[in-house]
């Protein structure tokens, strides 16, 4: 017989936008359920968060930049969000960092300006909020930029970087146990003191007066906070983390908060669970069938948040009749080209039609054709997240937002079910 | 005043022909220039299919071609066989294919000499379990894999290494004539812009689909050579370990070849005016992953990686006709100019096949002796190329031997085709390029099922690390590899494959902002 469960909300998908979402609702007092079939953005994404990068020109000041841009992109997720749910967005998470279990972790920043932070390439990559471990790297700080690599480390070249900044690189000469190892391996080791001080040590005596230190983000897991402001502290400078090619140990970092917050607030995440199918009556969806390594259950729900990502997450596919569909409900889709229409150009930066696909929402975040259901992240339509420099910023405000009407719908935030005769 | 070059002779193009030609010319004894106007392999043969051919395809309509290929194929076994993988082949009659034609091709192969043995399609489904359940007769033929750059590669390489002069990069931009007769041909170096005069004692035009632009430069009119385009779809596993024709007539997307860690659907015919055109549509596409369907079902549904074309050079002698480009015969034409227009120490080599390469470079370079007054024996039958000296094929998971071997000597930059750095380092370093797609022909770096997602980073790094590279070079490097495996990439991009696609967007785009690199 199949196993049976009952929630509030059932919120599919473990990036930012689910993990955001269902965290806010338990906060709410909703009982919430979260089903992944594995970790999603964060384990790739660099772990900042940009708002809006890029109109297409760099945007300077992404809150005052917004209305402008939502007008000129009526069928953007902003357009349905507004500035001010993007704002509280922030200020929630920047608070869920603060009490989160990493230790004083902090990020700076917000919608007033976008920090120019230099990328693994060493372009300049603009973003609203930033970890406070990559903050010393605004480009337009001014000053000398030394970049530390490891040749471990194949994920992250310093001479590259730094020939592009307009700094110089040193290799930091440190064993790290393993002829080839990843951002995670390396972060681990920083966590041992006895590693940490054997990088001051070796890096310390070659560094020069007035120079920032600029490192791959690799500054522990745990408690970056700790090792960054050791390091700092130790070597007498700013120092400043920079993303490498996934897995992203600060994108693991909002991973663990969001998670942290989710269950400090009561409620569940379930990994390894795969939704096959929805359970309905008449247009109501009334829950989710997953599967799981312990067999299948059913998870009841008065309200699903389909939170699955785009292409790059599984949530979206485009089938060898070149037909797109949204995965795990079937929802119609958005901005998507017929099978006969162009899908992609030939210029690989240039801008793609298939990009923008996705579901249409209403500005309750609701899809057509089914009840009970709100949408949020890279699912939804008429975004270009990494050309617009913004899939942070969609997913954060998009997944506060949803939690917000759902607890709004169940009486101010205070009642722990959302109603049925609302929806 | 352009730089001076002499040498007995000057091969004009570096397919499998030219390098053929040279390393044939090269073992006996000859001064050899070879100029290639891009990357060696670059052209028609590092866009094939990958099938050294047993005979069988040509079994029916072309005996002169199949007999060809079934000495060749033995002989390439022995010579050249680092580059041969020992697949098999396999002849399948599907319910899409008249099955009268499956007598045909067995009375065709005997004919010519093509080893076949039918048997049983219920042994042929236990060794390939994924082809077509419904197929009705099933033949065994020695078809096999070739991969095109390590010939290529191995023939320069030994060339080479008895005086020849290898120069890709070579564009020649003028055939010097002197009285009736061609002295050689000025070559310009397209990425330093230099020129260089080289005299030959003859000039072969190897130079496959584009033989009559060149002869044209030599101020010979009519030389026709149809350029027959065909795509071809790499899928991102092995689906069969065998090479699978479907036994008919040639037509479309009848062959599925195992190459590597891929296995490669082709191909289409359709003539072009331009051997540079190499566009591709929609309609080949979906034509091409039905045809696919029909050999192993639910072809479809695995990942397609990439999509390419390629030109086939066909001669055709007369200028008659509008006939389709498959009926023009699949062998090779040598040309003797001083017999056909009276023009001297000028051969041209076209048509033919990569399986058919060393018969006619042996032809060619017969024909250069002539010219030069002095024949002298080929020897290619028996000589070995470089690497193939063992005799042993190419394993499917050699590399990843391999690696096993030291996991912790080195690391690795790309886990797709497992390719360590220190090779990665050698080879940029003996290539002397920074252009990585040179790199992706010598070792195969993104090609793998991620294209590149994490190895194009790391290798720019490295090579900005090696070289000294500004930082506007490295990034020219890393925005014109992004753009040359995007072009293969998104004319077939659907399911898991988008989805990888979207993934190494969201690196170089998201996360490393390559966009907005400084230009």
């Amino acid at each position: 017989m199949r196993r049976e469960l009952h929630y509030d909300v059932v919120v599919i998908g473990a990036g930012v936008a689910g993990l955001t979402s269902a965290a806010r609702l338990a906060e709410g007092g909703a009982r919430v359920c979260v089903l992944a079939k594995g970790v999603g953005s964060t384990h790739l994404a660099p772990g900042t968060v940009d708002v809006l990068g890029y109109d297409p020109d760099r945007v300077a000041e992404p809150g005052r930049a917004l209305p402008s841009f939502v007008e000129a992109h009526p069928g953007h997720p902003y357009a349905l969000l507004g500035t001010e749910a993007i704002a509280s967005a922030l200020e929630w998470f920047r608070a869920r960092v603060a009490d989160g279990p990493q230790d004083g972790y902090g990020y700076v920043g917000g919608l007033e300006r976008n920090r120019l932070l230099p990328t693994a390439v060493g372009a300049a990559r603009p973003s609203a909020l930033v970890p406070e471990t990559m903050a010393a790297g605004e480009l337009d700080a001014g000053g000398e930029v030394c970049v530390v690599g490891f040749r471990a480390l194949r994920d992250f070249h310093a001479s590259y970087l730094a020939a592009n900044v307009g700094g110089r690189a040193l290799e930091a000469e440190v064993d790290v146990g393993r002829v080839e190892a990843n951002a995670l391996g390396i972060a681990r080791r920083f966590e041992e003191k006895e590693f940490r001080s054997a990088f001051v040590d070796r890096v310390g005596p070659r560094l020069r007066e007035g120079e920032r230190l600029a490192m791959p983000a690799v500054l522990g897991l745990r408690d970056p906070h700790g090792v960054w402001a050791e390091l700092e502290q130790r070597l007498g400078r700013p120092i400043f983390e920079v993303p490498t090619l996934p897995p992203s140990v600060p994108g693991m970092r909002v991973f663990d908060l969001l998670r942290a917050a989710l269950r400090r607030a009561g409620g569940r995440l379930v990994m390894g669970a795969e939704v096959t199918g929805a359970e309905a009556e008449g247009e109501r969806i009334t829950g989710v069938r997953a599967h799981t390594s312990g067999g299948d259950t059913v998870y009841r729900a008065r309200r699903v948040v389909l939170a699955t990502g785009g292409f790059a997450s599984g949530g979206l596919q485009l089938d060898a009749d070149w037909v797109a569909r949204e995965t795990v409900l079937g929802l119609a889709l958005r901005d998507a080209p017929a099978p006969s229409e162009e899908r992609f150009k030939p210029e690989y930066f240039g801008e793609q039609p298939m990009a923008r696909a996705g579901v249409a929402v209403d500005a309750r975040l609701r899809p057509p054709g089914v009840r009970g259901v709100l949408v949020v992240g890279a699912a939804l339509a008429g975004a270009e997240p990494w050309r617009e420099g913004s899939g942070e910023g969609i997913a954060l405000s998009s997944g506060h937002r949803a939690a917000e009407l759902l607890l709004a719908e169940a009486g101010a935030g205070k009642a722990p079910a959302p109603s049925e005769a609302t929806a | 005043m352009a730089k001076q070059l002499s040498t007995d002779v000057l091969v004009i193009g570096g397919g499998a022909t030219g390098a053929g030609v040279a390393w044939d010319a090269a073992l006996r004894g000859l001064g050899v220039v070879l100029v290639e106007r891009r990357d060696l392999a670059e052209g028609t043969s590092g866009r094939f299919h990958g099938l050294l051919h047993s005979g069988g395809r040509y079994a029916v309509k072309d005996r002169p071609a199949a007999e060809e290929c079934v000495a060749e194929n033995a002989i390439l076994r022995e010579v050249a066989a680092d580059t041969i993988e020992d697949t098999g082949g396999l002849f399948v009659t599907t319910p899409y294919d008249d099955p009268e034609y499956a007598d045909r091709f067995l009375e065709g192969c005997r004919g010519s000499g093509v080893p076949v043995e039918e048997i049983d399609p219920a042994e042929a489904l236990r060794d390939e379990p994924r082809l077509n359940p419904a197929i009705s007769r099933a033949f065994r033929v020695p078809d096999a894999a070739i991969d095109a750059w390590k010939t290529v590669w191995s023939l320069c390489r030994g060339a080479a290494a008895r005086g020849a002069r290898i120069m890709p990069y070579h564009e020649v931009v003028a055939v010097h004539r002197s009285g009736d007769e061609v002295s050689g041909a000025r070559a310009r170096d397209v990425r330093g812009g230099e020129e260089l005069d080289i005299e030959a004692g003859v000039t072969v035009n190897a130079s496959g689909a584009w033989a009559g632009q060149l002869a044209h430069l030599a101020g010979i009119e009519g030389l026709r050579v149809l350029p027959g385009r065909g795509i071809m779809i790499a899928m991102n596993h092995r689906l069969v370990n065998t090479v699978v024709n479907r036994c008919q007539m040639p037509t479309d997307g009848d062959i599925l070849v195992p190459i590597r860690t891929v296995s490669v659907i082709g191909t289409t015919d359709e003539r072009v005016a331009d051997p540079d055109e190499l566009e591709i549509s929609q309609d080949e596409v979906d034509a091409m992953l039905e045809d696919g369907e029909r050999l192993v079902p639910g072809f479809k549904r695995q990942r397609a990686l990439r999509v390419w074309a390629g030109v086939r050079p066909l001669y055709q002698a007369s200028a008659e006709g509008d006939t389709s480009s498959r009926d023009v015969t699949r062998s090779h034409t040598l040309l003797d100019h001083s017999q056909v227009e009276g023009v001297g120490r000028f051969v041209t080599i076209t048509g033919g096949k990569l399986t058919t390469f060393r018969l006619m470079a042996e032809e060619t370079v017969d024909a250069a002796c002539g010219q030069l007054g002095e024949p002298r024996p080929c020897s290619t039958r028996t000589e070995r190329l470089p690497d193939s000296e063992e005799g042993e094929h190419y394993r499917l998971g050699s590399r990843l031997r391999k690696r096993e071997q030291g996991l912790q000597d080195d690391q690795l930059v790309c886990e797709c085709e497992l390719i360590p750095r220190r090779r990665l380092e050698e080879t940029l370093r003996r290539r002397g390029t920074r252009n990585l797609d040179d790199i992706r022909r010598s070792l195969r770096l993104g090609m793998g099922p991620c294209q590149g997602g994490f190895c194009i980073y790391r290798a720019t790094g490295i090579l900005h690390g090696l070289d000294g590279l500004s930082s506007a070079e490295a990034n020219d490097s890393l925005r014109y590899f992004l753009q040359e495996r995007w072009k293969g990439v998104w004319p077939v991009l659907y399911g898991d494959q988008l989805r990888q696609a979207r993934l190494d967007e969201w690196i170089f785009q998201g996360v490393l902002d390559v966009g907005h690199l400084p230009q």
